[in-house]
Order: structure tokens, then sequence, then C-alpha cells
């Protein structure tokens, strides 16, 4: 492959960050001379900066998977900043793998996980940096597969034409089986679309190309918006589940950078999959069924993992940490373990019923931190309304005992525009939150009050495919900034400081959530007039996406923002995570009923569909109690 | 639950007791590491520096000493900054360990955690009292590689009197002569030069190249190295 580094380190001085660029971290895998050029290979990009990027999971994981492979290779890649970007693009210079400095292009595959909507844009930033035609269309046998999958893969319409397969759900197993087929095939001089037919036949792998967009008529004749017109597609893409997940090792081997990255700590996933069941939350639909890796593996891991990193912060990693059966063992053991080390244990956030003091003691060493907890809403009524299953005083008493051992500062999480929401509910929050600050300050002494402090975050409900509330539209901008005025000026106390994220940018997620295949033309036209980092606050480029969807004539507003019928076909229908349409549609009727449901890794089952469907079961350590 | 307002003494490490002097601190052995920065390392700012060299220690497992705040942290100081895009053949920190490990030991184990670019190249023990890392060493010895030999002799460098530089968001007027020693070598495409930091602060090289090469464009820098830093000519 091609170095590219003697033409890129002449223009480093210019970069903002230039460790971003040079690679030679500890831990990085390079080539060497004895491995057979003719390895498959493939470049494995986050589409955002070094800094997002190194600290993703999804990309570590996979790397290491195909390195694991005999007769493959990974590399990493990122996107520069956009002013480096842009000095590269000035000079002719291609987007390169980290390892080897190879422009993407020279690669087997190039695989681009997809981590949330704002980061769309970025696919084709990172498309056309490297050099590679935007559509798979246009690609030549000479052009490398380009594959995505992760979160955003779960609708993958929006990005359809851009990408020559998609592999719906866990990566492990899949995208090695993808690079071995795709590298295969080209060794053997098979045509695009022969290698295409290939993976198809692969369990979890969409191939745009291999489907035909249906009109309104014929979709709900048919049940989908799109139809396999090859054999080897299937009408409904199943996501792949890791099996061996909870039995595999916790420890990965993983790069340790030198750059500061956003989440700069030794990651240890615990377990996978959340079935707590809040409606509006993606993951908690698409990463089930729970499976816990044990606490011998969790402990052994950890410590494994810090002597061969050298990280002075282990973060016990999943989308509800605090449920692991054996949390409080896992805890005391690296606890004892890291005694006088100055080694930090920390959890990503903390659920307020499994939230205990002594949980908060042992992560928390003497270091004292701000707490963040995610009440969601601020009524009863609207929490059982989303299947957020805390009450007032779980968020009373968690308060009440983090302030009694020593925390000053505590963060609060809350959706607006949810489905069913009104004044009443903005209001609701108002009170709680000065009811939770209330709290604080009697469990403090009273010369300590002046150093408690209360945030609250409120981001702006945006609609997900997969999960009860795909049908629900989201409030409009404006309507938004109403309502966080209505919360602001219904707050008395000066103490409580309010945060909210820009609706603009939500209305763009809420776009790229829900739309079809139409929404990549918007996604084109919106990149060709500037659109990129949109997650940046400071790139965010409103103009470029309303000039874009003129162009392409969609009406954004329409998929945004309209409420869609429980019977109509969906853009996604074709795509499934294995919770059934079905039990989506009853769990949406049972939120306008305002009735909660319990999670089936602490009770019985609740019938979402997901176990037969993909054959797969529920693997706790022992038996939760809560 | 009770507060816990006061910082608990220093913990030890599981299955291990604390040394102490008789008064009643923490017996520590100072060690001085002396490492590279090379290559693209060169690129690495001195946080980026300092927080991968924390790690290396953390892997070698040294018995690193922590201090005993409420944010329990390495006791570790590092000698004086250099700029990202210069290098550094000597650049040194200082640790507390609490266990004396033999230093032929102590260079095998960091050597093996080292990354390439930012190895490690010696360690020894120095007296608790000595100078700081940071200011044991006034004279840092510099090397410049330039993309073509400068059209012009030693004598003739267009050095300026003085330089403006911006800090702390404030413009300052540095007097080179003050910074810089009169004896400069240029041989091709090399120079040499040595920087002395004062009580005034210090004169970056990379600012200082900037400046001298102002009116020949072509001439680029290729590299920048401190190759010795010493505590007197």
């Amino acid at each position: 492959m091609q170095d590219l580094w003697p033409r890129l380190a002449p223009l480093l001085p210019q970069a903002e960050r230039p460790v971003r660029y040079i690679d030679h971290e500890f831990g990085a895998v390079h080539r060497t001379p004895e491995d057979d050029p003719n390895d498959y290979s493939l470049c494995m990009v986050y589409p955002d900066t070094y800094e997002l990027g190194q600290a993703n999971q999804a990309v570590r994981i996979l790397v290491n998977a195909v390195n694991a492979r005999p007769g493959m290779f990974a590399e990493r890649a990122f996107l520069p900043a956009p002013a480096f970007g842009d000095v590269m693009r000035a000079e002719g210079l291609p987007l390169f793998s980290l390892e080897s400095c190879a422009p993407l292009g020279e690669f087997d595959v190039v695989g681009i996980t997809l981590p949330h909507e704002l980061a769309a844009a970025n696919v084709l930033e990172t498309l056309d940096l490297a050099g590679i035609p935007l559509r798979a269309e246009n690609r030549t046998e000479s052009d490398p597969f380009v594959i995505g999958g992760g979160p955003c893969a779960y609708n993958p319409e929006p990005y359809a034409p851009f990408f020559d397969l998609f592999s719906i759900g866990e990566g492990e197993e899949a995208v090695p089986e993808l690079v071995e087929c795709i590298g295969r095939g080209r060794r053997q001089g098979k045509s695009r679309k022969q290698i295409l037919a290939d993976c198809a036949r692969i369990g979890g792998t969409y191939v745009p190309t291999f489907y035909e967009e249906l009109s309104d008529e014929e979709a709900a004749e048919c049940g989908f918006r799109v139809r396999p017109i090859e054999d080897c597609a299937p009408a409904v893409v199943d996501k792949r589940v890791f099996e061996g997940f909870a039995e595999s090792s916790a420890w990965e081997p993983c790069i340790v950078p030198f750059a500061d990255l956003v989440h700069d700590r030794l990651n240890v996933e615990v377990l996978r999959g959340c079935s707590r069941g809040c409606r509006f939350c993606q993951a908690g639909m698409t990463y089930r069924p729970v499976r816990e890796r044990s606490a011998d593996n969790i402990v052994e891991s950890a410590l494994h993992g810090l002597k061969v990193t050298g990280y002075d912060e282990v973060s016990l990693t999943s989308l509800s940490t605090t449920d692991h059966s054996q949390i409080e063992q896992i805890l005391k053991r690296l606890d004892e373990e890291l005694q006088g080390t100055g080694i930090r244990v920390s959890i990503p956030s903390q659920r307020l019923d499994s939230f205990g003091v002594d949980m908060a003691e042992l992560v928390a060493g003497q270091k004292r931190g701000g707490l963040t907890f995610a009440p969601e809403a601020g009524t009863q009524r609207l929490r059982d309304v989303i299947n957020k299953n805390v009450t007032e005083d779980d968020l009373f008493n968690a308060l009440t005992a983090a302030c009694k051992a020593g925390w000053t500062r505590a963060k609060l999480y809350f959706m607006i525009g949810l489905p069913t929401e009104t004044d009443d509910d903005i209001k609701g929050i108002a009170s709680l939150t000065q009811r939770a600050f209330d709290c604080m300050k009697k469990a403090v002494p009273p010369e300590q009050r002046g150093r408690l402090s209360l945030s609250i975050s409120c981001a702006l409900f945006v609609p997900k495919p997969q999960t009860p509330f795909q049908w629900d539209g989201q409030i409009p901008p404006e309507e938004a900034l109403r309502r966080v005025n209505l919360l602001r000026h219904s707050i008395k106390y000066r103490a409580i400081r309010v945060n909210w994220h820009s609706p603009d940018s939500s209305f763009v997620e809420a776009v790229m959530s829900r739309g079809g295949r139409e929404c990549a033309n918007l996604l084109e036209e919106a990149f060709k007039r500037g659109a990129r980092f949109d997650a940046w606050t400071e790139h965010f480029n409103e103009e470029a996406w309303r000039e874009g969807a003129r162009a392409a004539g969609v009406d954004v507003q329409a998929i945004a923002q309209r409420q869609f019928g429980l019977d109509e076909v969906l853009p996604w229908q074709h795509i499934s995570c294995g919770v059934s349409l079905g039990f989506l549609r009853k769990d949406r009727e049972r939120a306008e009923k305002e009735e909660t449901l319990q999670d089936c890794s602490f009770g019985t089952c609740t019938g979402c569909g997901l176990c037969p469907q993909l054959d797969v079961e529920v693997i706790t350590q022992e038996e939760r109690l809560g | 639950m009770a507060s816990k307002p006061i910082p608990a003494p220093a913990k030890a490490r599981a299955g291990q007791s604390i040394k102490r002097n008789t008064d009643g601190s923490q017996v520590t052995y100072r060690m001085r590491i002396t490492f590279q920065k090379h290559g693209r390392a060169a690129m690495l700012s001195h946080l980026e520096i300092a927080r991968a060299l924390e790690r290396v220690i953390r892997r070698s497992g040294l018995p690193y000493a922590i201090t005993n705040g409420f944010s329990p942290h390495m006791r570790i100081a590092f000698g004086s900054a250099l700029p990202v895009g210069v290098g550094g053949d000597e650049e040194c920190l200082d640790v507390l360990l609490t266990e004396r490990v033999d230093p032929a030991i102590a260079l095998i184990v960091l050597k093996a955690s080292s990354a390439p670019a930012l190895m490690v190249k010696d360690c020894k023990y120095i007296g608790a009292r000595d100078a700081a890392a940071s200011v044991a060493f006034p004279y840092s010895f510099y090397e410049v590689e330039f993309s073509e030999p400068l059209p012009c002799t030693v004598e003739e460098l267009p050095i300026p009197e003085t330089i403006t530089v911006i800090r702390k968001k404030k413009e300052k007027e540095l007097t080179v002569s003050e910074f810089l020693l009169p004896d400069i070598t240029l041989d091709g495409c090399k120079m040499g030069f040595v920087l002395k930091t004062g009580d005034n602060g210090s004169l970056r090289p990379d600012v200082l190249m900037r400046e001298l090469l102002k009116d020949m464009p072509q001439v680029r820098v290729q590299s920048i190295t401190r190759v010795k830093q010493a505590e007197s000519l």
C-alpha cells in the first residue's frame, strides 16, 4: 500500500492538533514485511475526529475481531477536523488509515460506523476526502466496498445509495465474515455484483441495490417499502447477535492514545443490552437481549487491562451497569485490589432505582465529582407514558444519600416534547427539580449549602426507528423553544441552571432518523452546500440543510413532525432488531393508557418477540433483584 | 452515612504496608527518568507527553507514590516543556517511588513499557532536595535541520534583536540576546544554538526560527531537536 506519511508530515504544522494524525500509539498494530501483502484488508472509520472516534467501542471491537483472524487485517481512520480536511483537499492528499498511512481507496473494505444521525454528512465527507465515489452505483471494480453498521443502520434508507451494504446488529462475527467474503471475491476476480450476492447470504446483511422501492399502494399491499429483486436478498433482514458475548473475555487489546480523548480510560464492557423498556430509547430495543459477563471475568479483565495499558481509570461500561446482578461484588473486589494505586473505577451512568449509597461510595473512592441522573420527565404521568419506571422518591432518596456521602453537584437529564406532553409536564420538571434541590439542602449542614449546585439538561425528543415512539412526530423547533422558556420561567431557584440543546440540530436528527431513501438526496445536497460535523455546535450549518431540502424537494417537516399511523408502512420495516412490530404497536398503545411494563431481565417475559425470533436468550449471572 | 471531610491517609496497596520516616511522612525514593521525544512524537504537546509517561510508569509496574488529597494521583514532576513540533534527545521527569528498585531493573521495565517514539533512555536516583527537573537545567542545546543550506554565513545570520510574543493574551517583547547565547554553529543544512531560560521566561526555539527565516521563504525547517539540557555551560 502507498505510504502517504511523507506527504502528510510537512502539512502537520498546519493542523490544530497534530496528535490526531500521527498514529504510533502504544498498542497500535502495524503490518510487517513478513505479512502477506495479499491479506484481505479493512479500514474501520469513525466519521468524526480522532478524539471521539478512538474512544469508540465499535471501532476497537471490530478492528480487534478482524486482526484476530488469519489472512486479514484492519486499520483505523478518522475524519480530520474541518480546517485540516480543507488543507488535505487543497494538497490533493486523500483520507488515510492511521497505521499504514495508506489511502482508504486501497483497502478491500471500508467500514463506516453510523453512531448517530448528526454524523450523516460526515459519511459523505469521509467518502469525498477518500476519493471514493459517493454513490455505490458509480464505484468501479477497483474501488473498495463501503459497508455500514451501528445504531443508524436500523434505518439505513437515508444512507442506502452511499453504501454497498449494511451489516445490521452486532459485528464481532459478521464483519470478519464480510471481509473474508469480499476479499476472497476480489482475489478471485468476481464482479462487484457477484460479491454482493455472496455477502447477502451472510446473516444481517442488507444490500440496498438488491431491493426496489415500492409505491405507496404496493407498499401497503406487501407490508414493506422495498422489495427484494434478487433471490439472495431476504425480505426482512434480521440483526446479528454475538452469542458468545457473555463468555468472551471482557479484556480486549486496546490502543493507549497520546491525545486526550472524550472517554480516556480503560473500558470494560460488563454487559450488553438493557430491557428496562424506556419507550423513546433505541438502544434499549436494538441491543436486546440482556447478557451479563461474570464477575470473575470482569474483575480479572479490568485488572489485567489496567496493568497492560497503564490507565488511571477503568470504566465499567454498558447501557445500564448498575443493573448487573453482581455489581456490588465487582465494585468491592476492584476497590480492594486498586487500593493505594490512585486508580479510579467509574460507571457511565447511574439509574435512580438501583443506585445505592454504597455503590456511590465504591465508585467514587475519595473523589466527589458530579452525579448525573436521568428522570427524563417531570411528572409521574409522563414517566409512566415513557415507561421510565422511577418515582420522585427514587430521585429524592438518591440525591439525599449522595449529598450525605459528600457530593455537592448533580445534573438531571430531561426530555422535552415527549409524546402526550403538556405544559403541566413542563412545569412538573421545574417543580421536581426544585424539590430535589430542597432534598439536597436538607441533607447537608447549613454551612455547606452554598456549595450545592444542581443543573438540568434538556434534550428535544427525537423519534427513533425500532422504538414504540417511532410513529410520534417531533414538536417544531419554535414550540420546543417555547417549552424551554416556560421551564426556565417556572424555576424560581437561582442555584438551578438550565441547559438545552439547539432544537435546529435535533430537527435534522429527526429527519435523518425517520426518513426514507428520498433523504439520501437531501443528505447529498446538504453536504454539497457545506454540511459536515453537524454534531459540533460551531459547525452545524442549518442553512445547508434547509437549502438541501429545497433542492432535493423533500418535505422535511412532514418526516420529522408528522404523526405516523400505527398501520402505516415505515421506511425501515424490512430491517428487524428482533423486537416485533406487533409488540411495538401494543407498547405504543400502552403508553397512551399510561401503562408501564416491567423489565424481563428482572421478571417474566414481556413478549417483545426477540428471543424466539433470533433464537437467543437473556443471560444473567445471578437472579436480578430490584 | 457519614461524610468524609478529611482525606484518609495514603492507603497501602493490597498486600503491602507503608514505610514511614520518623516524622510520619512516607518514605520515598526520587528517580529521575530520561526519555527521548523523537520522530512523530515530536508532534506531541507537553500535556500529551506527561499523560503518556505517567502511563508508561503505571505499565512498568514500578511502585510509584501517590498524593494524599481528595484526588489521589501519581507524585511526578516534569522537566521544562518543549513546544509542539520540537523533539528532544534528553527530556526528563522525576517520580517518587515507595520502594527502592534497582535502577538497572527499573530501566528494563520502563523500556518494555514505552512506545518507540517516546522511549525511556535512562533512570537514576537523585537526592530528595535536588533541584526540580523543570529548573535544574537552564541551558537547552538545540539542533535544527533546514530543507536547504542557508544563503549566509553564521556571522550574517539575520538574528532579530527583539521578538514579540503573546503570553496570556498580552504582547510581550523579548530581547533575543538575553536568551540566545552567542555561540552558534552553521554547517550546511544544520544549525546549532543554545537558549538560556532566565528570570524573565524563555524563548521558544520554533519562534526564533520563524523570525530568523522570515525573509528566506524558500527555506523550511525540517526538524528542531533539543539535544541536551545542562545545569551550566
